[in-house]
């Protein structure tokens, strides 16, 4: 990699990925595609991949490494360029940072609880306080510690009433009270026998998107969206039975539409 | 049931997602190697690998547990380990095994299966990963290397000096700089594999109709061919991989265990990454032996009743 022109070459193709993943981090799309836990490592990899794009250009390799062996040619890095980074920008411009429809579909709704990854309930009540006191009536009573909306709904996620659906104790926090539940609409195509409902979804995650997996709970109401619109729910959380299994359904009082969440996925 | 539905954009957003979850782990795999080739003397790991082949295979296939790396990222350390005078038959014993036989994969693989007899399953995931990669590096022992190695990583080994410091040599500054050119030029190289086979295994996990295979879980034989096929397509990380294993609750025991062993070993992606050193006999032929080892061994562990 000694000469300019392949240095150039080799160094356009790092700083083209560089400056992809620096701008995805510092744009916080990073935040649509991956688990919190990766981000800082794209972070400094863009860095790293843009510093090594300068060094590669600034100081060449002297000729005792063995050049003959090592230096590709031109051709193969102009190549190397193209595969590398044409994809690369073809799909951010046209990736909508998001699934549409038919990859849930092909991924199939996750309603039960079984096939929901290693998944914990975000809620619990805090630990006795400093002077050996419990927190107040946290461990009775759940309204002390499940969020709630202005209208006094408790906010919940879908993966939380699939929970719910599975355990007795935290059935009990939910079951016929008022709920807030956001995702996104799915109409359903089964377990709809009335025709009034539908599901809504919100992808689960565990490292990135591609591992994503619709996790949905049924909603009884009149709705008609495009499909993956997303939706605030309120209504009656209720868990019957059905096909010897119990489900989670929303029965709801209003359906509306509202902007993405900054936040789409579920960990 | 429609089997297959393209969407651009799906597919784009699995492809960016999966190559940001992978590019750090290949970078750092590849700044390692540049490191490797201007500072770890040649001939250093046969020095304190034991003499014996056999004994050799085994410790190689173990070294994960202190130096971890993942399925991505260890493809251009073996390349360079194996310039470096490392035997090829250990270097495969190691990037076999590494990926699953390391403590964050035994963790996560614990997480994932808590009350579906985890401590069993980390215990049969790894023990079979060692067991695959010994029994592989042993098979590839008996091989010519020009039957398994590419014809420039092979004149690359023959090049590389018998003794003394990295391949550099000189001041250290002029070896961080050769250190760096090498470096990026593993990561161009490793890169192009990986876009490539991130770009088939998103096609896969976007566009096809994966409720498809639920009725394969009816037949032990077909549920691990299946769910390794599964694992080849889906090309996940050997981190977070159990997490989905653990999902298919449809599925054997062991076809999650298979799942399990062969995914980290062999995948879309690592089959074109696998190119960047090997070739393409070798890495055909290495997925094949693969698929069949692992299937049988798995469907021979049925017997324990997963």
């Amino acid at each position: 990699m000694n000469s300019l022109p392949t240095r150039l070459m080799a160094s356009a193709t790092l700083s083209v990925w560089g400056g992809v993943l620096t701008t995805f981090f510092f744009s916080n799309r990073i935040a649509s595609y991956l688990h919190p836990a990766f981000h800082w490592g794209v972070l400094a990899s863009g860095i790293a991949l843009l510093a090594l794009a300068a060094g590669s250009v600034i100081f060449p390799e002297s000729d005792a490494s063995g050049c003959p062996v090592k230096c590709q040619p031109l051709w193969r890095l102009s190549l190397s360029f193209l595969i590398l980074t044409i994809p690369l920008l073809a799909a951010t411009f046209v990736s909508p940072s998001a699934f549409g429809a038919s990859a849930v579909r092909n991924r199939g709704i996750v309603d039960n609880l079984d096939q929901i990854p290693a998944y914990s309930p975000p809620v619990e009540p805090p630990l006795p306080q400093a002077d050996g006191s419990i927190g107040e009536s946290t461990a009775v009573n759940p309204s002390a510690y499940l969020p709630k909306n202005a209208a006094g709904q408790i906010k919940v996620e879908t993966v939380d009433l699939l929970y719910a659906s599975a355990e007795p104790t935290m059935r009990e926090d939910f079951e016929n009270k008022e709920v807030e539940v956001i995702g996104q609409f799915m109409p359903a195509r089964t377990g709809n026998p009335d025709g009034d409902r539908f599901n809504l979804v919100r992808m689960y995650v565990m490292c990135c998107a591609a591992d994503a997996r619709p996790v949905g709970v049924s909603v009884q109401g009149q709705a008609d969206f495009p499909e993956m619109t997303w939706l605030k729910v309120t209504g009656k959380a209720t868990f019957p039975i059905q096909a010897g299994r119990r489900t989670a359904l929303v029965v709801a009082d209003s359906v509306e539409e509202i902007d993405p969440p900054e936040e789409s996925f579920i960990y | 049931m429609e089997w297959f539905s393209f969407s651009p954009e799906d597919f784009s957003y699995a492809f960016l997602s999966v190559l940001m979850e992978g590019v750090p782990f290949i970078l750092l795999g590849t700044l390692l190697s540049g490191l490797i080739d201007q500072f770890l003397p040649s001939r250093t790991m046969t020095r304190y690998l034991p003499r014996n082949a056999f004994l050799g295979i085994c410790v190689s296939a173990a070294m994960g547990a202190v130096f971890p790396m993942c399925e991505c990222g260890v493809v251009p350390v073996i390349r360079r380990l194996i310039a470096k005078g490392l035997p090829v038959s250990n270097a495969v014993a190691y990037m076999l095994a590494a990926p699953v036989v390391n403590p964050i994969v035994a963790v996560s693989t614990y997480a994932a299966f808590r009350g579906q007899g985890a401590a069993e399953f980390v215990a049969l995931r790894l023990g079979l990963a060692y067991a695959v990669a010994v029994i592989v590096a042993l098979a590839v022992l008996n091989l010519p290397l020009g039957a398994v190695l590419k014809r420039s990583v092979l004149a690359s080994a023959a090049l590389e000096p018998d003794a003394g410091g990295g391949s550099g040599g000189g001041p250290l500054g002029r070896r961080f700089v050769a250190a760096m050119h090498t470096g990026i030029r593993d990561f161009l190289d490793v890169m192009l594999y990986f876009v490539f086979g991130v770009a088939v295994s998103s096609l896969f996990s976007t566009a096809v109709n994966q409720e498809l295979i639920i009725p394969l879980a009816l037949n032990d034989w077909l549920a691990v061919a299946s769910m390794m096929g599964f694992a080849g397509i889906l090309s996940l990380c050997s981190t977070s991989d159990a997490f989905i294993a653990a999902t298919f609750v449809a599925f054997p025991g062991v076809s999650k265990l298979a799942f399990l062993v062969f995914g980290p070993m062999m995948d879309l992606k690592l089959l074109f990454i696998y190119s960047a050193v090997f070739t393409k006999r070798f890495v055909l032929g290495l997925a094949v032996g693969l698929f069949i080892l692992i299937g049988l061994l798995c469907v021979r562990l049925s017997v324990l009743g997963l």
